[in-house]
């Protein structure tokens, strides 16, 4: 496809645009992303949630919604949890493969940003599929993000991908608000901390990088089951150490965005 | 490194001024030969075929029709030959010319 059909898209009524990233996928990114979201809503700011991975959308599952969404009915983005939602998933049955070449793709997420009703927002956070391929490049290259973050998990296997996602940003220019470590360990009914996966590679990554570490996000089995029943866990147990640790993210992702300027467009050509 | 101007101060030539002062002239034939794009890159490790026809566009002297901004980090040029594939990243457009010191007019 010619790049001359990818002009960069405006969205006056969205004050900043997050996306959520991960170089390698089963990292709970979705959680992350839908957590901050909930948990950004619940500091009283308008957010929307746009899940940009087309081949396997987890938003809907996350947040309670079964079943395909009538748009005759049914306006979209959907209203869930205080957040505007949109995601394929609303579109395409769960057990349908979603088998597109990166135009469709392109086109898809176009549309949703644009032709969709999102109104006045604070936060739209996007959950991009995993890696850096033709989704993310779309996104980068024709929404104007404001920021994004990077999620891994502390193992080596993990970290070696979400470098790859940073220097994607890096690249494209997008500036990283850091690093989230996810799955960072469990407290046992011993009352013992557990590292399964090894501990401080996110904030080894962060410093390797040079990007601030954000924090680690506890294995908590409400995590999962929240995510599964469709009530995010910051707004289902707001007290879990999950919770707060995801509530502590949003606010400095709120901080950090509230008080950076903005990004200067490139100028255009002047004819002299 | 950012742009704060970028224009055509002759038909032939881009010139841009970068946030620290210093100017790029970026003649348009070595600009479009410098073309990133995976099918100029690939052309410019082979030999020129000497059958090709050349399109009528090719045969008129080069001109820029159009350029614009991709995200923050590039530009993306339309050529009057009709190449409009090449992303040019800040980075690649800086390193392309020698920067100069070119007082403002």
């Amino acid at each position: 496809m010619s790049n001359a059909s990818m002009p960069k898209i405006e969205l006056p009524g969205i004050r900043n645009v997050l996306a959520v990233a991960s170089g390698k996928g089963g990292v709970g990114k979705s959680t992350v992303a839908v957590n901050i979201a909930v948990a950004l809503q619940m500091q009283g700011l308008r957010v929307g949630l746009l899940d940009a991975d087309i081949y396997g959308p987890s938003i809907p599952l996350m947040l309670g919604v079964q079943g395909q969404v009538d748009q005759a009915t049914t306006p979209l983005p959907l209203d869930r949890h205080g957040l505007k939602v949109m995601s394929i998933g609303f579109l395409v049955p769960p057990e349908k493969a979603v088998i597109w070449r990166g135009p469709m793709i392109h086109r898809a997420l176009t549309q949703f940003l644009t032709q969709l009703d999102w109104g006045e927002l604070d936060f739209l956070v996007i959950d991009l599929p995993p890696g850096t391929g033709d989704a993310q490049l779309t996104l980068t290259q024709t929404v104007p993000l404001s920021a994004a973050v990077v999620v891994t998990t502390p193992q080596e296997v993990s970290l070696i991908d979400a470098r790859k996602g940073l220097e994607m940003f890096r690249e494209v220019r997008v500036p990283v608000l850091g690093i989230i470590e996810n799955m960072s360990y469990f407290m046992g009914d011993d009352g013992k901390k557990y590292e399964p996966f090894r501990s401080g590679g996110g904030a080894r990554l962060a410093r390797h990088c040079s990007v601030p570490y954000l924090g680690e996000i506890p294995i908590d089995a409400r995590v999962a089951a929240s995510g599964d029943e469709g009530t995010p866990l910051v707004a289902r147990h707001p007290d879990s150490p999950a919770a707060q640790a995801f509530d502590r993210i949003a606010k400095v992702v709120r901080r950090e965005l509230e008080s950076a300027p903005a990004a200067n467009p490139l100028p255009g050509l002047e004819m002299t | 490194m950012t742009p704060t101007r970028i224009r055509l101060a002759r038909p032939d030539q881009l010139t841009i001024l970068w946030q620290d002062g210093l100017t790029t002239c970026h003649p348009l034939e070595r600009l479009r030969k410098a073309c990133p794009c995976a099918s100029c890159r690939e052309e410019s490790g082979q030999t020129a075929d000497p059958f090709r026809v050349l399109k009528p566009a090719e045969l008129e002297p080069l001109r820029l029709v159009k350029i614009e901004p991709v995200g923050h980090y590039a530009y993306k040029i339309l050529w009057s030959d009709g190449h409009d594939t090449g992303i040019y990243s800040l980075e690649y457009l800086r390193g392309l010319e020698k920067p100069e010191l070119i007082p403002t007019t």
